[in-house]
């Protein structure tokens, strides 16, 4: 589902490149945590796969579209099959939690009568129901991170990233959260999320991808962080490349009924 | 082992163009199936949020629409000032001729032939003459209320005023600038020359310096009319797009957001540009109506000074009052436009 190849990046101006020849893949209906401390290179691997950033050298395959072939103008909707959350939740502050969620299926050009009928259900699986005419501002840091879900799984897509997602929140409020996203992972989304938390990472026994210094360093299924010389590099899977509709054929149930 | 790592690397090597390209197509075509496009559906959406938008940013909304009233304004100003100067020159300069003064003793049918000559000059425009008992005639008229005159005109005195008074001619010229084929004409022709009043000369020397003074600022309303609007425009644009240059750059961020999630450039900028334009409609409308009462407040003290207001009065009260509204209106969406699309531009490039 998502596939990078001895991706690499070097800032301009920087020495030492931010990401270094990484290879990850991660597997249709899978949980990932992707791990490190700050400049690790975690939000560079991101914004790769957002295509915020372009790599220097290597190959990044999502949901089988590989994003050499993906020019400016096919981004907008690239991006619209991704689900995408944000440390900073990155909400329309002059619009309402209701707003913000259908700002999301506005732009991939569905019906009002289909907005109206999504929308709500969406917010009954963040638990926002109550909130639907409320502004960004009026609410709290957890509230505003699950309409930022919300919005990202209105479009029920096969992919969401979330970076840094419980940053700024509270150890309730980020449990919270991580059962959300959990949630949203067994009804059969791929779920990325980075974070430098290590609490939620192992207490979720999920996949864990360990960076340091811009490389992998280690790649763990139950959960728990490798040390940088116990890990080899991941070798990139030969059947993914042979068969690349396969992501795309292997459909995750539906979110919202 | 190692081997047949090595033979699969080199496979996978091999092989990796070809199906990438495939993968590449197919996730291309299945991206662009998934996009649903209704331009009308579109287009609502944007006009909505771009209304909203209007209204939720009020006290910025306000002062795009105050900056461009005012614009509006100082543009009608210096298109009317240009007008109505342009029009108090043509007038002055209409009310200007030459007066030829002839001997008393000059007929009428001398006058009509006197006529004849100086209408020869392409650059008269009318002429008009009166003999010595029209020149009486005159006289009478404009003291008609005057008792004491009148009174001592008996038959004698009214003989001897006639014998005293010249012939005249006034000639009215296309351009005042240019008086010397007349002036040649008068003093080279034998007739004129035979008829010429001794006393009095022809006045045309004496207005020269007159007409070439409202011939200069006739010229200077023209001209700086024309540079006082553009300069106006230029500031009232530049002021307009730092304006909503500051309203965007307050949204630089919501509009990187909207790039996030996968907003195409024009569900991002519509509303920005709707923002505007509806800036530009309020405003149209505000500085019309502004302008209407204002000048027709001022026209009538303006008229006493003796300047020429009736050409701007008259469209004011014609059915053209609407074209002027609509023009207002649609200055306002372009200047709205153009600013809002300069500004939006540079924050859409980015992310």
């Amino acid at each position: 589902m998502i596939l990078l190849d001895s991706v690499t990046k070097i800032y301009p101006g920087d020495h030492k490149p931010a990401l270094d020849s990484v290879s990850l893949h991660i597997e249709p209906n899978e949980f990932v945590f992707l791990v490190g401390k700050s400049g690790a290179g975690k939000s560079t691997l991101m914004k790769m796969i957002t295509k915020e950033e372009i790599p220097d050298s290597g190959k990044i395959i999502i949901g089988g579209i590989d994003l050499d072939y993906v020019k400016k103008r096919h981004i907008p909707g690239y991006r619209r099959r991704l689900g995408v959350v944000f440390q900073d939740f990155k909400l329309l502050p002059r619009r309402t939690v209701y707003e913000n969620v259908a700002f999301a299926l506005e732009i991939a050009g569905m019906s009002g009568k289909e907005i109206r009928k999504t929308v709500p259900k969406v917010l009954e699986l963040v638990d926002l129901s109550d909130q639907a005419k409320k502004f960004p501002r009026q609410l709290s840091g957890g509230q505003q991170q699950r309409v930022s879900i919300a919005r990202s799984v209105a479009r029920q897509p096969k992919i969401l990233i979330a970076d840094e997602p419980t940053a700024n929140l509270d150890k309730l409020t980020t449990e919270e959260i991580i059962q959300l996203l959990k949630k949203i992972n067994d009804f059969g989304t791929t779920i990325l999320v980075t974070t430098h938390n290590e609490g939620i990472v192992n207490t979720l026994q999920k996949r864990v991808v360990t960076m340091k210094d811009g490389k992998i360093v280690a790649d763990q299924k139950n959960g728990g962080i490798y040390k940088l010389d116990e890990t080899p590099q991941p070798k990139l899977p030969k059947h993914l490349i042979q068969t690349p509709g396969h992501a795309l054929k292997n459909k995750p149930k539906r979110i919202i009924q | 082992m190692a081997e047949t790592k090595v033979k699969k690397a080199k496979e996978l090597k091999d092989e990796e163009p070809k199906n990438l390209k495939k993968v590449a197509k197919s996730g291309l075509k299945t991206m662009r199936k998934t996009r649903k496009h209704h331009p009308l559906r579109e287009e609502g959406r944007i006009i909505k949020y771009g209304a909203s938008g209007f209204t939720r940013n009020f006290w910025l909304s306000s002062a795009a629409t105050a900056v461009m009233s005012i614009t509006l304004i100082i543009l009608f100003a210096t298109v009317v000032a240009s007008v109505i100067l342009t029009n108090t020159a043509e007038m002055m300069r209409d009310k200007i001729d030459i007066t030829i003064y002839f001997k008393p003793v000059t007929s009428r049918e001398t006058l009509d032939e006197l006529t004849e000559i100086i209408s020869s000059d392409s650059n008269t425009k009318s002429v008009v003459t009166s003999d010595s008992k029209e020149e009486y005639e005159k006289f009478l008229a404009e003291n008609a209320g005057s008792d004491e005159i009148i009174n001592v005109l008996d038959d004698e005195m009214k003989e001897l005023m006639i014998s005293k008074m010249q012939a005249t001619m006034r000639i009215k010229v296309y351009n005042v600038d240019n008086l010397d084929s007349i002036k040649d004409l008068v003093e080279t022709n034998e007739v004129f020359q035979k008829y010429l009043d001794d006393e009095k000369q022809p006045t045309y020397d004496v207005n020269q310096a007159e007409i070439a003074t409202i011939t200069s600022w006739a010229r200077i309303a023209r001209t700086g009319g024309i540079i006082l609007a553009v300069v106006f425009l230029v500031i009232s644009i530049l002021i307009i797009f730092s304006t909503i240059r500051m309203a965007i750059f307050s949204r630089r961020e919501e509009i990187y957001m909207m790039k996030l999630v996968g907003a195409d450039r024009r569900f991002i900028r519509g509303p920005f540009l709707v923002e505007a334009e509806l800036c530009g409609v309020l405003a149209g409308l505000i500085a019309a109506t502004t302008s209407y009462f204002g000048f027709m407040w001022l026209a009538p003290r303006l008229s006493n000074y003796g300047i020429n207001v009736d050409e701007i009065v008259g469209i004011l009260q014609s059915n053209k009052l609407i074209i002027m509204f609509l023009i207002f209106i649609g200055i306002g969406i372009i200047i709205g436009r153009v600013s809002s699309r300069l500004a939006v531009s540079k924050y859409l490039h980015k992310a």
